[in-house]
């Protein structure tokens, strides 16, 4: 591990070298550094050659930073996935849950913090204990390390992939990977953020920017291959809703290149950040519409709305039993994943009350109808019936408030929200901006 | 843990405000809370607000609370209190909270919900402020039923309201032996009318769990002499609009006092003790008034009652949950019913 880190740091330093020169530029002259950019650049290692089923998370991570010098490795479509499907190009809005096919080739997309982990930063002090927590210390979200857990299980593991994307330093990386370790995790590609290096180059604004380093990771780390699905999962703490729909809509070609670079500009990505991610949206435009969900934990319980203008491919889970249920119905997650994020719900304090309230908010607001919670809890009940061994919670209580949900609401028919074919990134993120300095100058509102 | 339904179409903007209050109990309290209204509707508005969907769930119920319909074709509808009554019926840790007309709530809950065993009729208690604190925790409210529930009572009623009210009181303002006093036009019975005079004879008799002080003048209901007050439904309900309407002129007479630029600076010197009389003096902080009587905890707020008073009715609601009022209150009259068989 130390060896890594030394070799990573190394790397980094090796890039400022040949970067300084910009940035300087970015900070006091732009328009001069315009002409400099205009002559021809040498295009990133395409992502494709970056990743191997054979990568540890160091080494890919290793890779992630010297694209120069990572060697090719092309992975056949038959090697990923014997049961490849055709790639076959499908509108956003004929995609429903139940039409993806589940022996896809399925890239799982894990932000850290806030996510996965239950961590707060809000202030200094939680920043520095935060560093300092040992990784036993570390507390996941309730049914997160389940869940995933679940959707890597050996049976399927061939077919998946998981990375995890982080705003964590890179020094952090030994604590997480221990954490991950811990809980029986083992991602394929684990990406930290860099921040040791921002601050040394004075790249202030890239410690807390989120847009140009994510963006930048997720299309590094995409995998070309013809029939691969990505579940994204983040949180409401940050970008992720914004960054995670980007990168969506950059794969399915939806954002073309004039519109990309103005919504890099307008979210003050530094311009070293903003040729490479231009370079792999030359690249990457168009390649496939992947991206099925995108997954939003509530952390800070924003409201809904916030997420509405993306469409129902972001969906905001108060919990983790939310995202099981729709994997469940997706094809993704088998009866008895979903048994297994219960009881870790069970086991984290959650009472049947409380799951059912957020079955039926899946419901409310059209991503689950009410024949979906009908095989759901004959599912539960059929996973309990033969689990070995049986159950220490059984599920049947929380079935029977399922059904009580369901018999209240069982006459409304609620379709499920739109996909949202335009988003209107600028505005969005003017939009966010703006609550951002309203929280800042006027506190946060009450229900806001 | 407690579970609150909340009726959420009545109340200040239509209910809105009812939905916010949730919302914040929601995230701010760990208690099941259930929003009784137009699921649609609901659904759309709590899309905008900040809650946790983890402690909310919605009834749907689809007729509207219609204020002027005869009282029997709106107890026959679906609207937001009938159906959450039917919720209250079948849960016996919900507490309903509603601000919808009194009557219908009276009325729906006694066809609904049980009646606490040898209770005749159910009582509205109303709290409102005195100038005596009461009990060791210094309660600066005093208990007032009923006012409105039962119109027309026997000294059967009153003497039964007297042993709920006592009960609610030692609960929720642990005060060990409440003083209870009715409500009179002199602290002679002579002049008062038979029911109360016969209520004062059969509670001179030494209830159980109470100290009764007699008669009580209506100026002197705020001296805060007793910590419950029995009067009738329709002499309660009278009194409390007034002592309401007295504390409303207050505020109108200060803001008028505003107007010249004198008495301006004069209310900008004593703003602090208006704010503090202004904050004693108002209803919202009361959190509304429950009905004692039924075995099913239910509080009905005022019509036009704000984010505040709806989110201070969850919190008596969390604590009548808690402090397992309702027993206490079954348990009180069942002592009374014994002492006086």
């Amino acid at each position: 591990m130390n060896g890594h880190d030394e070799h990573d740091e190394h790397d980094e330093h090796d890039e400022h070298d040949e970067h300084d020169e910009h940035d300087e530029h970015d900070e006091h002259d732009e328009h001069d550094e315009h002409d400099e950019h205009d002559e021809p650049k040498q295009a990133p290692t395409p992502a494709t050659e970056l990743i191997s089923e054979d990568l540890t998370p160091d080494e890919a991570a290793t890779e992630e930073l010297t694209p120069e010098v990572a060697p090719p490795k092309v992975i056949s479509p038959e090697v990923i996935s014997p049961e490849v499907v055709s790639p076959e190009v499908v509108s956003p809005g004929a995609i429903t849950p139940t039409q993806v096919a589940p022996r896809r080739l399925v890239h799982l997309r894990w932000d850290l913090d806030k996510t996965y982990l239950q961590t707060n930063f809000d202030s200094v002090k939680d920043l520095v204990k935060t560093f300092w927590q040992k990784p036993e210390d570390k507390a996941t979200v309730a049914g997160a390390q389940a869940l995933l857990q679940s959707l890597m299980d050996p049976a399927d593991r061939p077919n998946r992939r998981v990375t995890f994307i982080s705003g964590s330093p890179r020094q952090m990386r030994k604590v997480l990977m221990r954490k991950l370790c811990l809980d029986g995790v083992e991602p394929d590609m684990f990406i930290l953020k860099p921040n040791l290096e921002n601050l040394l180059r004075g790249r202030f604004r890239a410690l807390r920017g989120q847009v140009g380093y994510k963006l930048k990771a997720l299309l590094l780390s995409h995998m070309a291959a013809e029939a691969v699905d990505e579940y994204l999962f983040g949180d409401d703490a940050e970008q992720d809703a914004f960054i995670y729909s980007l990168y969506a809509d950059i794969l399915s070609g939806q954002v073309d290149a004039v519109r990309m670079a103005a919504i890099l500009t307008t979210c003050k990505v530094y311009r070293h950040d903003v040729d490479e991610i231009m370079a792999y949206h030359k690249q990457l435009a168009g390649s496939g519409d992947v991206v099925r969900r995108i997954f939003i934990h509530l952390d800070r319980r924003s409201p809904l709305d916030r997420f509405a203008a993306y469409g129902a491919r972001v969906v905001a889970i108060y919990n983790y039993f939310q995202c099981a249920v729709l994997l469940f119905d997706a094809g993704l997650l088998s009866a008895r994943g979903l048994v297994g994020v219960l009881a870790a719900m069970a086991a984290a304090g959650y009472t049947p009350e409380r799951v059912a309230n957020s079955v039926q908010d899946l419901m409310r607001r059209g991503f689950v109808q009410p024949p979906a919670i009908a095989k759901i809890s004959e599912a539960l009940d059929e996973a309990e019936r033969t689990a070995d061994p049986p159950a220490e919670r059984p599920a049947r209580y929380f079935m029977q408030k399922f059904e009580e949900v369901v018999a209240g609401l069982s006459e409304l028919t609620r379709s499920p929200p739109p996909w949202e074919l335009d988003i209107n990134y600028l505005g969005l993120y003017h939009e966010a901006r703006f609550h951002r300095q309203q929280h800042r100058w006027l506190g946060i509102r009450l229900l806001d | 843990m407690a579970h609150i339904v909340i009726d959420t179409c009545g109340g200040r903007e239509a209910g809105a405000e009812a939905l916010e209050a949730a919302a914040i109990a929601s995230l701010q309290l760990d208690h099941q809370l259930t929003l009784v209204g137009d699921e649609t509707e609901l659904t759309g508005k709590l899309a905008r607000i900040a809650h946790d969907a983890e402690r909310l769930r919605v009834a749907h119920a689809g007729d509207p609370v219609d204020p002027d319909q005869p009282l029997r074709v709106a107890l026959a509808a679906r609207n937001s209190v009938t159906v959450g009554l039917e919720l209250l019926a079948r849960d016996p840790a919900a507490v309903f909270i509603s601000a919808g007309p009194p009557g219908l709530i009276v009325g729906a809950a006694l066809r609904t919900l049980g009646r606490i065993p040898s209770v005749g009729h159910a009582a509205l208690a109303a709290v409102y402020p005195t100038l005596r604190p009461h009990g060791p925790a210094s309660d600066p409210f005093a208990l007032l039923l009923d006012v409105g529930a039962t119109v027309q009572c026997s000294s059967e009623d009153l003497v039964t309201f007297a042993a709920m009210g006592a009960a609610y009181a030692s609960k929720i303002s642990s005060i060990e032996r409440p003083r209870v006093a009715l409500l009179s036009n002199g602290t002679a019975t002579a002049g008062a009318p038979p029911r109360v005079r016969d209520a004062h004879r059969r509670l001179l008799q030494g209830p159980p769990g109470f100290e009764y002080v007699g008669c009580l003048r209506a100026d002197h209901v705020t001296s805060g002499d007793a910590d419950v007050i029995v009067t009738d439904g329709f002499t309660g309900d009278v009194l409390l609009r007034t002592l309401e309407g007295i504390a409303a002129t207050g505020e109108l007479l200060i803001k008028r006092a505003a107007e010249r630029f004198q008495w301006r600076l004069g209310v900008q010197m004593l703003g602090d003790g208006i704010a503090a009389i202004r904050e004693f003096t108002d209803w919202e902080n009361y959190g509304g008034a429950p009905l004692l009587g039924v075995d099913r905890a239910v509080i009905v707020t005022q019509a036009n009652s704000g984010r505040r008073a709806f989110l201070n009715a969850i919190r008596l609601g969390v604590k009548i949950d808690r402090l397992q009022v309702l027993a206490a209150v079954a348990t009180g009259v069942a002592a009374l019913r014994s002492k006086e068989a």
